[in-house]
């Protein structure tokens, strides 16, 4: 399964990138996500709640940034496993300026899952896949554009 | 008047307390005091190494009293037998490495379920993914990953066969029609799933099971094997309502070990239920085969030698009976016709799919798929009417018992009258008129035909075709297909019958009381039968069970001799007390009287009454009490010789199938227009319960025709694990069906009867399948893979419409 998406914020590259690369703000943005405890340089283990079709369930997840080129973008490496089977995503972010203060987000993604979420869920994880990233982006764009009117 | 005696449709005696929910299932069960629950942990990967397993958390949750791996399963087992060289070692939990999604890695016992599952999530396994093989095809391959590296590739057994002079057959031939099929892994979802209690007695080392097992046939020695335990001390009781098997519920034996080793390692009695999303994933199946098919055809029709490869998918471990799947047809492999010359290749093949076994038609949806459909095929290279052809190769009634190419003796039949019987009901020539007309108009009809021969009570000694002549030389000959029942009265004049056969839902209960009702002389709905299994206490022999439609032909006899026992000391008590000679007597509503002078005559009651309150009244030797049991096997059930010529059952039917469909070439849908059956069965036992077995074994033929498969990605995960996904045909999917009997009494068995609970689940596949291919014949469609789901039927009409247009661009 896999999908790709863009969408446009408002702020300097450089802002997202800081933001893009914040533990707090990733737990924030990510549904379901627990905890996010930083295990060693760019590598993440995290708590994830989700249900997924009839399948709801807590995944012991880690969450790996590689290919970090700042402020350009990074590829987010995912692997959770637990009661409901695993699942296994990744997603590339390529940041670009469109103009001043207003960025252009970029991304692309893959995901397998496992066991008993592929059993019963296949069926719904693509609507479920766009839905967690959309609302991913969501978040962040809220997060970014808010503080900046804060600011 | 004789009432409810054999053949007549008396009401199941079992539904009064089936509908009236006093059915006794596994689940009701609570047979002892403390009883724990477990829950499975089952591997999300299709095929992994098991680097660790973390229980510690577990263990200490509240409520968990113990978690049970496969390290304990590798101390306290050994692998369960089974009957191929390949050295496959399969246990009741994965050990080391797991090879299917689904399979059993640890199980957790605490005070309740809710415990026990929640105690799943605290297991910490570390798995390292390995590549999965679920293709047939592909898991031959050199390179393909391997499951069992002790077996070097995945083939788990391999023979070859020649019957005839099938060269000479097919240099001969006229022409030589050869196709490519693949029938998929489907099941058959009972209603209730598995479940299991097993309570282990340290003191004296004795295990007893209950569980919805419908066996226990073979399959409680490959237990005792694994378990290393005596087979006396491996109790096994088995409820009298059974929720539906199908044959699927003997795959539920790796769990009743399975239950049994976490009994005694935790040391409480443990209650094990299956849910639907673990039976669906890793419960049991039919396999899965690709069978590449040759008909040597001369140009009438006649097909003269039949060249078949059948390669079975037995799933990540063979386990038995499997590849009892290849061999349970192989004495019918010709079908009803009269085709000598004969090659096969028969090969089991281990992917990362869940396990394979018993299910209802067993072999025989995967034979007949590729046979009826070359048979349509002839007669569309021949141009001939595929009616015509079926005709030309049926064997002719005059020529029965028939000996088949590889050793099968059909008893009885007249297949050309039945399947007459069947072109005639279905109005054959008229629906021709039918579907010309409406293809004029655009629309797509087909008619499809069927003709099959359905084996019922299993020869043990077909399994062991698995092996070479010289490997079977070394061991003890298998063969028969030996049942026991016990007839015994008690001083009141109760009738009780024992019987062995693991009911699951076919009425065994009434029929053994028509069967012995008939025989006493007495109302049957006064004879009380015990369909319980217990291994302790039960009559029973090695092929005793609920498979191969074994009531009809075995269980029934068994029946039926133990109550002759029965009748003849009735008899014979009756003689010294009337002093009468014995053959002038007769017996009936509930009394013994002299054939030509009735009125001398003695109630059974007080003939009871002497062999209970009075043995010394009795005739002298004769032993006080009535109690009788009596074994039946079938002499034809003879082990296979050393050509491999094998009569692999007791009794062979034949069913001779026309359907009519329409298919919408907009949606793919497939709509069946008309179902009809003609079966001959020999004598019906009860034509009610005949019927009733008749449209179960179709409907389950029809999900596997329309609707039903277990599917797998090509990374090897699971993607039907609900009913959303898994679809199987209910009430409102079912066609209008009329079954009719034509009867050729079996000359083998003492009632004349033969099994039929099998066959449409044989024919209904490839004749829902011929008649789609008839139907679309006009847009040169070929028929060779199912189910046939309204997305495949779609895909192959748009193929078809682009290479059309592809060509007239080209032209």
């Amino acid at each position: 399964m896999n999908g790709n998406g863009s969408i446009e914020l408002n702020a300097s590259i450089e802002h997202v990138w800081k933001k893009l690369m914040d533990p707090e703000v990733l737990a924030e943005c990510i549904m379901g996500c627990k905890q996010l405890v930083l295990i060693e340089e760019g590598k993440y283990r995290a708590e994830l709640a989700v249900g997924i079709a009839a399948v709801k369930g807590k995944y012991d997840a880690t969450i790996e940034l590689v290919d970090v080129q700042a402020p350009k973008g990074y590829k987010l490496v995912v692997h959770g496993e637990g009661a409901p089977g695993f699942v296994d995503a990744e997603g590339v972010i390529h940041l670009t300026p469109v103009a001043e203060g207003k960025t252009n987000l970029t991304y692309s993604y893959t995901a397998e899952v496992g066991g008993k979420v592929a059993a019963i869920g296949q069926r719904m994880l693509g609507g479920v896949a766009k839905l967690l990233i959309s609302d991913f982006f969501k978040k962040v764009k809220k997060e970014i554009e808010n503080e900046q009117k804060t600011a | 008047m004789k009432q409810n005696r054999i053949g007549q449709p008396m009401s199941r005696v079992e539904d009064a307390r089936l509908t009236s929910g006093q059915g006794t299932y596994i689940d009701d069960l609570n047979p002892l005091p403390n009883i724990h629950h477990a829950a499975i942990l089952r591997s999300p990967y299709p095929h992994a190494r098991i680097k660790s397993i973390r229980t510690e958390k577990a263990q200490q949750m509240p409520g968990v009293k113990g978690v049970v791996t496969g390290q304990d399963i590798v101390e306290m087992t050994k692998p369960f037998p089974v009957g191929v060289t390949a050295p496959v070692k399969y246990y009741s939990l994965a050990v080391d490495k797991v090879r299917f999604v689904g399979e059993p890695v640890a199980v957790v016992v605490a005070k309740n379920r809710y415990l026990a599952e929640d105690a799943l999530d605290a297991i910490e396994v570390e798995y390292e993914p390995l590549p999965a093989v679920v293709d047939i095809e592909k898991a031959m391959e050199p390179e393909a990953p391997i499951l069992h590296e002790e077996v070097e590739s995945n083939i788990a057994n391999h023979r070859t066969f020649h019957y005839g002079d099938v060269n000479k057959a097919f240099m001969e031939a006229d022409f030589v029609i050869k196709h490519k099929f693949f029938f998929p892994k489907y099941s058959a979802t009972p209603v209730e799933t598995y479940g299991v209690i097993a309570h282990y007695e340290a003191c004296g080392n004795n295990l007893t099971i209950w569980s919805n097992f419908h066996g226990p046939f073979t399959l409680q020695s490959v237990m005792a094997a694994a378990l290393q335990i005596p087979s006396n001390h491996l109790r096994i009781i088995i409820p009298k309502d059974v929720g539906g098997s199908y044959g699927i519920k003997s795959g539920v034996f790796p769990y009743m070990v399975l239950m049994g080793v976490v009994s005694k390692k935790i040391g409480l009695p443990v209650k094990w239920i299956e849910d639907r999303q673990e039976h669906l994933m890793a419960s049991s199946s039919g396999t899965d085969r690709v069978t590449w098919i040759e008909a040597a055809v001369q140009k009438d029709g006649t097909v003269t030698g039949l060249k078949m490869k059948m390669v079975d998918n037995v799933g990540a471990y063979i386990r038995a009976p499997e590849p009892a799947c290849l061999y349970r047809t192989h004495s019918n492999t010709t079908g009803p016709y009269r085709i000598q010359n004969l090659a096969m290749e028969t090969v089991a093949v281990m992917t990362n799919k869940s396990p394979t076994g018993l299910i209802r038609g067993y072999g025989g949806p995967q034979l007949y798929f590729p046979l009826e459909r070359i048979m349509h095929m002839i007669a569309d290279k021949l141009d001939m009417d595929p009616a015509e052809v079926i005709r030309r190769n049926l064997i002719r009634a005059e020529e029965f018992p028939y000996k088949t190419a590889s050793g099968g003796i059909y008893d009885s039949g007249d297949y050309l009258t039945a399947f007459e019987k069947a072109l005639e009901m279905v109005d054959y020539q008229g629906f021709r008129e039918r579907q010309e007309k409406a293809h004029q108009e655009g629309k797509y009809l087909g008619i499809g035909l069927a003709c099959i021969v359905e084996p019922s009570g299993s020869n043990m000694g077909y399994i062991t075709v698995a092996l070479t002549p010289e490997e079977r030389a070394k061991s003890l000959p298998k063969s028969g297909c030996a049942e026991g029942a016990t007839v015994s009265i008690d001083p009141m004049g109760g009738i009780s019958v024992r019987i062995s056969t693991v009911p699951t839902g076919q009425g065994h209960e009434t029929v053994a009381a028509q069967i012995v009702g008939e025989v006493l002389g007495v109302d049957p709905r006064s004879v009380k039968v015990i369909a319980e299994m217990d291994t302790l206490t039960s009559p029973w022999s090695v092929a005793s069970g609920s498979y191969s439609s074994r009531f009809a032909p075995i269980g029934s006899s068994a029946v039926y001799h133990a109550a002759l026992k029965v009748r003849q000391k009735l008899l014979e008590i009756a003689a010294d007390q009337l002093k009468e000679s014995i053959d002038n007597l007769d017996i009936e509503s509930g009394k013994v009287f002299v054939r030509n002078n009735p009125e001398k005559q003695v109630s059974l009651k007080r003939l009871i009454g002497s062999a209970h309150w009075n043995p010394q009244g009795l005739p002298d030797g004769m032993e006080p009490g009535i109690h009788e049991t009596a074994f039946y096997t079938i002499p034809t059930a003879l082990p296979p010789d050393e050509n491999d010529l094998v009569n692999g059952s007791a009794t062979y039917g034949f069913v001779a199938d026309a359907v009519t469909v329409e298919v919408d070439p907009d949606t793919g849908e497939v709509k069946i227009l008309d179902y009809i059956t003609v079966h001959d069965a020999g004598k019906l036992l009860n034509p009610l319960i005949v019927d009733g077995q008749i449209m179960g074994g179709l409907v389950h033929g029809l999900g596997g025709a329309l609707y039903e498969e277990l599917a797998y990605d090509s990374n090897g995960q699971f993607l039907t694990g609900s009913f959303m996904d898994y679809l199987c045909p209910t009430a409102t999917e079912i066609p209008p069906v009329t079954i009719k009997h034509f009867s050729t009494p079996s000359p083998l068995t003492p009632l004349g009867a033969k099994g039929l609970g099998e066959g449409n689940t044989m024919s209904a596949p490839v004749v829902i399948a011929n008649a789609v291919a008839d139907a679309l014949s006009p847009l040169g469609i070929t028929i060779d893979s199912l189910p046939l789901s309204p997305n495949r039927i779609w895909s192959l009409i748009q193929e078809a419409h682009n290479q059309k247009q592809l060509k007239e661009e080209l032209v």
